[in-house]
């Protein structure tokens, strides 16, 4: 089995984000491997451990994003392809989809992994997008996914009623929840190999697409501006005897805020 | 005119209140408004579809459709988007609709933008606004496309006053299933219980409530006070809650007129999720947990002392 994961290196969500003149400042920020990403790595090298598939990864995007590969290579993947390319402007969900589409035709990969959402867009789309493009079956916010045999997995997704189990034929796209492993922490070996591993970087015309035929620049929507969300004010906070406090509360949530 | 179709939320049989809210707001931006039902036995809420405000009621009830399945209901949508001849496609926040809505938009080749919280037409113009990067921002977005699939995010639009639309049924031909992505079952993990994005009140646990007892003891405050019970991930992650309980960046979005995190920290991740309620009360035993940043009202306390209390007084003032 061929796998294929998808890795986005994004703002890490912890640190304060500011917003100047509806532009998001650089200064203060820092970069990360997706969440959502890092679970599909995992799934990815667990796949490869208990049922011996192969693994590959593609990260589309700026040109630091060595970094992040070497750790999923450090966590076990295999072979690293990173993206670059100034063509690429204001992508939206559908550019990097049609981007992956094209790896995608150059691999013939059994299945592609792909996060959830990506936490700086929160768009929750590319995946779904991308099987949509490669005519392929999706399943997404997988938590549980099993081998059956050569062609089929099982997986399972939160959905509205509960957790929804597929019989899923493959070549297929799924997009992974945080909550369906705990990815490992690279050991120290592994961090040295990933050092010394090759990663195959390519422009569009490298991967023989052209700008427009995946849209690059030209993305059906785009964020004209940012701006900061309002914080919410901190009301008063009561300490003291549970009884007492508890009491104040209550009355406040039925005489105040008329709530109860 | 522009032309908005609304997909129906349909919850054990039900239609929820959100279908409502989206069309209203399609209603105040001047649209024609439609709405889709999908499902086995859908066929039985016309009237409240009607109700809802809709002129035109796209109806696919077919035995095939009882359980969810993305590929069938994505055909369906298209095919009542393409009949309607929909401006705009809405879908009201569910894990169906954040799944099926990028499916839609690639093959209408429209755009799609998730977790809308505002949409505004400037003459052919549509701007959509949305927040990102776990609610910290808020995006204004412009659709460079002639069409918009989007799904809105729970509790920003509100369902009108007297609205009525007019009974205008159009049957769509069931879908063929999906042979390479065949749903089995789905284990329903929480029967029964208050629809968390439709409760007036939510009370949520946290890690600090620690084992099946203390969730027991916070579930019968909500029960009091017929409140829907949510959970922090660390809560799901630990096997002590379904996960679809999860309020959050990952789990549902909830807008509660009273949101009560019991032994929660407020990470980001979990803000991201409720900080659309209308009042926070927050109990923990940290006066330093960052929860304490966002809720109107906090105690600060051990969690197994103030519940119980919290169930007498909270009875008190009810019985007043
Ligand atoms: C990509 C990603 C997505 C995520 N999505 C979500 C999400 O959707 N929803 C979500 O909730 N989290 C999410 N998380 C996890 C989030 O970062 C936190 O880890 C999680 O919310 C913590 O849960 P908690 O507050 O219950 O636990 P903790 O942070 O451990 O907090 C427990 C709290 O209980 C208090 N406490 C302990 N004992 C008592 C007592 N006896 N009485 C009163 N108070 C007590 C403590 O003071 C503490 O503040 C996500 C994380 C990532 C990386
Ligand atoms: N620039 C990118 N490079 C690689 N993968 C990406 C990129 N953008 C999005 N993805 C994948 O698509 C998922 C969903 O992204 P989004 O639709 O932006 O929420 C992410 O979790 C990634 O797995």
């Amino acid at each position: 089995m061929k796998i294929l994961t998808t890795v986005k290196k994004v703002v890490d969500v912890e640190l304060n984000i500011r917003v100047k003149d509806g532009a998001i400042q650089e200064e203060g920020l820092q970069y990360v491997i997706n969440a959502w990403d890092e679970t599909a790595v995992e799934a990815a090298v667990q796949l490869k451990e208990n049922s011996g598939a192969e693994t590959s990864l593609v990260s589309i995007g700026g040109a630091d994003n060595t970094d992040i590969i070497r750790r999923c290579y450090a966590m076990g993947i295999e072979q690293g392809m990173h993206i670059q390319d100034p063509a690429i402007e204001k992508p939206d969900s559908f550019t990097y989809a049609s981007i992956l589409q094209k790896v995608y035709e150059k691999g013939d990969y059994d299945l592609v992994i792909t996060g959830k959402q990506a936490q700086d867009t929160d768009n929750g789309q590319t995946g779904i997008i991308l099987a949509e493009y490669l005519g392929l079956p999706c399943v997404s916010n997988v938590i549980d996914m099993e081998v059956l045999d050569e062609t089929h997995v099982k997986v399972s997704r939160l959905g509205d009623g509960g957790t929804e189990v597929l019989e899923l034929e493959l070549p297929a796209v799924v997009t992974v929840d945080v909550s369906m492993n705990e990815p490992r922490l690279p050991a120290m070996r592994g961090i040295m190999m990933a050092k010394k591993k090759k990663i195959e970087t390519m422009d569009l015309a490298g991967l023989g697409a052209s700008p427009e035929e995946v849209g690059a620049g030209a993305p059906k929507s785009e964020v004209l501006a940012f701006q900061e969300t309002e914080k919410r004010q901190g009301g008063q906070k009561y300490e003291g005897d549970p009884a007492e406090v508890t009491a104040k509360v209550v009355g406040l949530l039925a005489s105040e805020a008329k709530v109860l | 005119m522009t032309k908005v179709l609304v997909i129906a939320d349909i919850k054990d049989g039900a239609l929820k209140g959100s279908t409502a809210e989206l069309v209203s707001k399609a209603g105040e931006i001047g649209a024609e408004t439609a709405v889709a039902a999908i499902g086995s036995g859908v066929a039985s809420l016309t009237g409240d579809l009607v109700q809802a405000g809709s002129s035109t009621q796209y109806i696919a009830d077919d035995p095939g459709l009882e359980l969810f399945s993305a590929g069938p209901y994505a055909a369906c949508v298209v095919d009542a988007a393409r009949q309607f001849g929909a401006d705009m496609i809405w879908f009201g926040f569910s894990e169906s609709g954040k799944t099926l809505a990028p499916r839609v938009a690639a093959r209408l080749d429209a755009a799609c933008v998730s977790e809308i919280i505002d949409v505004k037409l400037k003459g052919d113009q549509v701007e959509v606004t949305r927040p990102a990067i776990a609610n910290k921002v808020l995006q204004q977005v412009k659709i460079n496309t002639g069409s918009l699939v989007a799904v809105v995010r729970a509790g920003a639009f509100e369902a009108g006053e007297d609205v009525s639309g007019t009974e205008n049924v159009v049957q769509l031909s069931p879908p063929e299933t999906d042979a390479r992505a065949v749903i089995q079952e789905i284990i329903s993990d929480a029967e029964g219980e208050i629809d968390l994005t439709d409760a007036n009140i939510v009370i949520s646990v946290g890690r600090g409530v620690k084992d099946q007892d203390g969730v027991n003891l916070v579930k019968e405050l909500a029960h009091d006070l017929q409140a829907g019970l949510g959970a922090s991930r660390a809560m799901v992650d630990g096997g002590f809650m379904p996960h679809n309980t999860q309020v959050g960046q990952t789990g549902k979005i909830v807008a509660p007129s009273l949101y009560m995190a019991v032994g929660i920290s407020g990470a980001i991740q979990h803000l991201a999720g409720m900080s659309g309620s209308k009042y926070i009360l927050a109990v923990n035993k940290d006066p330093e947990a960052p929860i304490f940043n966002v809720a109107d009202y906090g105690i600060v306390g051990d969690l197994f002392e103030v519940v119980p209390i919290l169930r007498e007084e909270i009875k008190k003032v009810r019985n007043q």
